[in-house]
């Protein structure tokens, strides 16, 4: 039982004290029993007042601590390490929220937000006048990471994993690696392809030998936590021997009978069940595709390296720290959104990035020589009315650069972009004034009036009410409708689900914090990279990339890592076992113990979690949680019920 | 009493620290106002929750309490939802033995970004629990 | 004098370098961070709230510092300047650096501020942005870090009041610039951004009116650390209820020589709104713009919560502004939804000043080249895979030193550096 408690209350420079009656507070637990020390501060978090803890705590002798400001996200450790530096147990400290859960809740009721807050540091002295000094766990960290993807994002922080000498298990889904980067041509800021930067990857990541890469895998379970993740992975085969590329091959390819839309392409070429990668896609190979093919057995005829015998193989790997980087979908329109599959010639971005890709000396759709492209911009973006309200960020300077590059390709095509304001931030805006030097026609509309695309005979058109020409009702006839879409999180990702990846409000992974850690998730050990957290350019997702691969380094370099001690124990004398908390462990981490007679429950100390799932099932009340105790819990409940 | 004359309740909410939490810290930051009468004790994960703790409330005068379940974006195991479940619906049977009403036990999933659930859980809640006393 | 060689240098004690460092030092290399100013934090830790959550900007900074300033593999040096950068053998830079006197001894202030007051000369407080005034002994800002005295020596008289009531007898005038040579085996510059000057814009009348002020002044009315207790107009102390914001001041300007976006005005403009109208309920708070580029995570979403707040959102280009006699200002504006000219009368103006590049890392180059972009920032000579990359082998950048960016951006820009850093160290140890 703690005696000599230090209380400290935060005004957070107006955030908190604003609203709350600080003095009150104050007044109202300085004469708590057990405590020693009360006092206001501006900033509780700044250095000033942290040394001033650390130096009241030896002065005082105080025993516990709580401070009463923002939420514990951001804090909790910042003042355990606090009173660690004065030589306290980080869990004689005891947050106390009275900002998220406090001020701020509660702006529109002062004197409601006082109260509120004066139980809720009440609670926290209970809680600290109970606590016990907890010591953490120690455990090894393996010194390697599964990197999920092996796009851009993947593969760069394998790499820089690599090089910093860990191993590195790059699990792809695809037969190929390269994600979206390998659809696209010349590359903003430098012009470089696709092509080329994924070359530049995937040589440094198989020449490293730090890394292996396995492509056409998915995870399919996952146990353990930071410092030992065991993943279970499924290899599925290709069915073809070498990576070869053989005159028989391409006989292979060109006898099989199926045919299904080749979706590297968007289904604007068709592929077969056997085939190889693009340019752009590595390794050179070809491979089946499980799914459709149908086993006629004609390539085999005509290729000896057809190897049906190939079976998907399940390998098993442990790390230290789980680098996810799955990358994104592009926005698939509704149907009839802005004409989309309902009008002819209206396509995506993406679409019209391949269609450059594959297009020669004319730039052509159906067989029609293209003159006048539509742009559409923010289609799947900043919605009213649908579910993304988000900017995706990179569709602006993509759109533009996309059609600079294609006047450049063919001097007789014009340009019209149908904007809601246009986003090439920082030094992208010198995107947009080549585009408009060049001549292309930019018009702006309302955001709740937006472009619309009508079909009349054989033609296409668009309307648009042109901020930017005093609002005059301007239509255009367009050989090609670009509909500029949005990046979407991308469904289906078997790690997401497997380590329950949190996701925010627009359905892109979470991170803890944007500022404060903006890699990591709430799931320890777990770092995300890239475009799976949100849309970004190239520049900015490697940046992401490198910073996941510099806290997943962290994780595991020094081979050692520390765990928090906050796991269930069973009071032996109480227990008889009946094994309700052995059913009710997710972990595992219940032992049957047998002492002569006694037969009781044990918790293994590095299995459990945590989690608490044991505690209210045992009929003997014999367990408790570190830290979370009924006394814990119950003088809380006394204080925060009490007038 | 608030200005109106009428109670404010007091409401305790079991919330988790990594998933209800974020939420309804989330609340506060986006400024969707809730009674000031609502507490939060936050635990690991919500079917830790002992009926016990639940039954001590009510004694001390809490005029609710919920639980903000982590549903099935628990963190720990897809059994959450059931387990959480099955506490409340063993801590309502307790609360007819002792003569409670069984609706001052409330149960919701409040996802990481669930804010305004919680707020409209808290505010129903405390209307619900208002005119009740 | 102290230990000479370190692991890896950072120049610059912004939030960038600051996380770089951090991230470095937790791998169990040693770090050298240097930063000119009296306290490390940057313009970060000078800033109110950010966007898009609001968390209030000190809250963020403070504990990043106070956790890089007791790291046992960080060393910092503060007012001190970097002057000279050249190879030493195949693997090693040898930096040379001039730690100017600060007139105080670090270790022995206890932030008393009874020099402070003692002192008898004001002067304009740099960290207000001259909205207020400060001594010529003075701590310079309320959660600096270190959080200790230092003597303006060009402003001070040597009058000796501060040494006088100094009760730890801190106080020493005998201080002279120290000269360092420390071996490094990499460089991470994180010298950050410069504001752009608004008195290059004569018509918008910066400097000649009183109550045209810059956004960053505007910053520290809304920062915790205040100069004054509520938001007031520098020319009369009236509190402003008609404010204008002028978006693209000296970006996306040829005239100014600045043809880029600065990538931050909108939202920090968007977020003083916001903070605006919770702090003065019935102000008006318009803001003339180009565009709105609102493309971070959440900050669209933060947008259109101004929008629905009740901010005033001018499509239009500002022609000039004049003065009344009130003080008052008649802003003249092509406004681009009718196509027509209109004046408006705003009672304070604020400029939302852009981002233009700090060219003082160039300065330290002179045997090496470090190549810079068409906007003079620092080049990243391959954007595409290895974005803290410059011209010279070993020597990354961190955060806005190669171009603007916001909070969120810059953090991650340093986490790169830092694991490019780590790499390079490994790879030459």
């Amino acid at each position: 039982m703690k005696k000599k408690i230090g209380v400290y209350i935060c005004h957070c420079g107006g955030n908190i004290s604003d609203y709350v009656d600080v003095e009150k507070v104050y007044a109202e637990v300085r004469n708590e029993k057990g405590v020693a020390l009360a006092k206001i501060t501006m900033f509780a978090c700044a250095d000033a007042n942290q040394k001033e803890m650390e130096a009241d705590i030896p002065e005082k002798d105080l025993d516990g601590v709580v401070v009463a400001s923002c939420s514990p996200q951001l804090h909790l450790t910042t003042f355990r390490a606090v009173v660690e530096r004065a030589g306290l147990n980080k869990y004689d400290y005891v947050h106390a929220n009275i900002r998220e859960q406090g001020s701020w809740a509660h702006s529109d009721n002062k004197s409601g937000a006082t109260e509120n807050a004066i139980h809720v540091v009440k609670a926290a002295i209970a809680k600290v006048r109970n606590a016990e000094s907890l010591e953490p766990i120690k455990i090894s960290s393996v010194k390697a990471v599964a990197v999920i993807g092996a796009g851009v994002s993947g593969m760069r922080s394998a790499i820089a994993l690599a090089k910093a000498g860990c191993k590195v298990y790059i699990i792809e889904r695809d037969h190929f690696v390269g994600g979206r980067v390998a659809q696209w041509e010349n590359l903003f800021s430098t012009n470089e392809t696709g092509e080329e930067i994924i070359k530049r990857l995937y040589n440094d990541t198989i020449n490293n030998d730090n890394i292996t890469l396995y492509t056409g895998a998915q995870v399919l379970s996952q146990s353990g936590n930071i410092g030992s993740y065991r993943l279970k992975v499924q290899i599925n085969p290709g069915f073809v021997r070498n990576s070869v590329y053989s005159y028989e091959m391409d006989e292979a390819i060109s006898v099989c009978p199926i045919k299904i839309p080749d979706l590297f392409n968007f289904g604007f070429t068709q592929r077969k069940a056997i085939y190889r990668n693009h340019s752009g896609q590595l390794p050179i190979m070809a491979v089946i595709d499980d799914e459709n093919c149908t086993r006629c057995g004609d390539c085999e005829k005509v290729c000896k390296d057809i190897d049906f015998s190939q079976q998907k193989k399940e390998i098993n790997i442990e790390v230290g720290s789980v680098l996810v980087a799955s990358g994104f979908d592009t926005y698939t329109p509704k149907n009839n959104e802005f004409g989309y599959c309902v009008i002819d010639n209206v396509i995506t971005l993406p679409q019209l990035k391949r269609l450059v890709a594959m297009s020669d000396r004319h730039l052509e759709y159906k067989g029609n020589r293209i003159k006048n492209i539509a742009y559409i911009y923010c289609v799947g973006s900043r919605q009213l009315d649908g579910e993304n309200k988000y900017c995706s960020r990179y569709c602006c300077t993509a759109a533009i650069h996309t059609a600079t590059e294609i006047r450049r390709k063919y001097k007789e095509i014009n340009n019209y972009h149908f904007t809601r304001g246009v986003r090439t931030y920082g030094k992208q805006e010198i995107y947009y004034s080549e585009a408009l030097k060049m001549g292309d026609v930019f018009m702006q509309s309302f955001d709740n009036e937006l472009p619309e695309v009508l079909q009349k005979g054989n033609k296409t058109f668009v309307k648009i009410k042109d901020i930017l020409t005093e609002q005059k009702e301007l239509k255009l006839q367009a050989d090609l409708v670009v509909l500029v879409t949005s990046m979407v999180p991308r469904d289906g990702i078997s790690v997401n689900d497997l380590f329950k990846l949190p996701k925010g409000r627009d359905g892109f992974l979470k991170e803890i914090h944007l500022k404060l850690r903006p890699v990591e998730t709430v799931i320890d050990g777990i770092t995300i990279a890239g475009c799976c957290q949100g849309p970004m350019n190239l520049t900015e997702s490697v940046n992401s990339a490198l910073s996941a691969a510099t806290k997943s380094y962290s994780y595991v370099s020094k081979g050692e890592l520390e765990l928090e001690p906050i796991i269930a124990k069973v009071d032996k004398e109480a227990c008889t076992w009946c094994d309700a908390c052995f059913k009710a462990c997710p972990f595992d981490a219940i032992i049957k113990v047998e002492e002569g007679f006694k037969v009781f429950a044990r918790v293994s100390d590095s299995i459990c979690k945590g989690c608490g799932m044991c505690l209210p099932v045992c009929p003997k009340d014999a367990i408790e949680l570190n830290s979370y105790t009924n006394r814990e819990i119950e003088e809380m409940i006394d204080m925060l019920a009490s007038d | 009493m608030n200005e109106f004359g009428r109670k404010q309740a007091k409401i305790l909410v079991f919330s988790t620290e990594k998933i209800s939490d974020p939420a309804i810290d989330m609340a506060g930051l986006l400024k969707q106002y809730y009674p000031a009468g609502v507490y939060v004790i936050s635990l690991p994960c919500s079917s830790a929750v002992k009926p016990r703790w639940i039954l001590h409330a009510y004694e001390k005068g809490f005029d609710g309490v919920f639980i903000a379940a982590d549903g099935s974006d628990c963190p720990h195991d897809e059994s959450c939802t059931e387990k959480t479940g099955r506490i409340v619906m063993q801590t309502h049977e307790k609360m007819k033995e002792m003569n409670l009403d069984p609706a001052r036990l409330r149960m919701a999933a409040i996802c990481s970004v669930c804010s305004e659930a919680f707020v409209k859980q808290m505010k129903s809640f405390n209307d619900y629990l208002g005119n009740e006393s | 004098m102290g230990k000479v060689t370190y692991d890896a240098i950072v120049v610059g004690g912004g939030i960038a370098g600051c996380e770089a460092a951090l991230n470095i030092a937790n791998n169990d290399f040693n770090v050298l961070l240097i930063e000119k100013d009296l306290s490390v934090g940057g313009k970060m830790i000078l800033l109110s709230k950010v966007f898009p959550t609001l968390d209030c900007s000190a809250c963020i900074t403070t504990p990043k510092i106070s956790e890089m300033a007791r790291h046992p593999n960080i060393t910092i040096f503060t007012g001190s300047e970097l002057q000279k950068v050249s190879k030493y053998g195949d693997n090693l830079f040898e930096v040379s650096i001039v730690k100017n006197p600060r007139y105080v001894n670090i270790e022995d202030c206890t932030g008393c501020q009874l020099c402070e007051q003692a002192c008898p000369v004001t002067v304009p407080d740099q960290y207000q942005l001259d909205m207020v005034g400060r001594k010529a002994a003075y701590i310079p800002f309320s959660i600096a870090n270190p959080r200790v005295a230092a003597i303006d020596i060009d402003n001070c008289t040597l009058c000796g009041a501060c040494e006088k009531v100094c009760p730890t007898k801190c106080i020493d005038f005998t201080q002279e610039k120290e000269e360092w040579i420390i071996h490094v085996k990499t460089v991470i510059l994180a010298t950050g951004f410069n504001l752009f000057n608004p008195e290059m814009i004569p018509r918008y009348g910066f400097g000649l009116y009183k109550n045209v002020v810059t956004s960053m002044q505007m910053e520290r009315q809304l920062a915790p650390t205040r100069p004054f207790h509520t938001v007031l107009r520098p020319g009369d102390g009236k509190v402003p209820d008609r404010i204008a914001y002028i978006l693209c001041t000296g970006s996306r300007d040829a005239s100014v020589g600045n043809t880029m976006c600065s990538q931050i005005c909108c939202m920090y403009s968007i977020k003083q709104a916001q903070l605006l109208m919770g702090a003065l309920p019935m102000a008006d708070v318009t803001i003339y713009y180009i565009d709105i580029r609102a493309f971070g995570k959440g900050f669209n979403e933060f947008y259109e919560q101004a929008l629905g707040m009740g901010v005033n959102f001018v499509k239009g280009k500002i022609g000039k502004i004049s003065e009344k006699k009130n003080g008052d200002l008649v802003l003249r504006y092509e406004d681009v939804c009718s196509g027509k000219l209109q004046e408006a009368e705003h009672d304070m103006v604020v400029l939302s000043v852009g981002v233009v590049a700090n060219q003082d890392a160039q300065k330290y180059f002179t045997d090496l080249t470090l190549k810079k972009d068409r906007h003079h920032f620092v080049q990243q000579v391959d954007p595409l895979l290895n974005p803290s990359k410059t011209s010279i082998e070993g020597v990354f950048v961190a955060g806005s030193v190669s171009g603007p960016m916001d909070i969120p951006d810059s953090i991650l820009s340093a986490g790169a550096a830092s694991v490019e850093a780590i790499n390079h160290i490994i790879q030459f140890s």
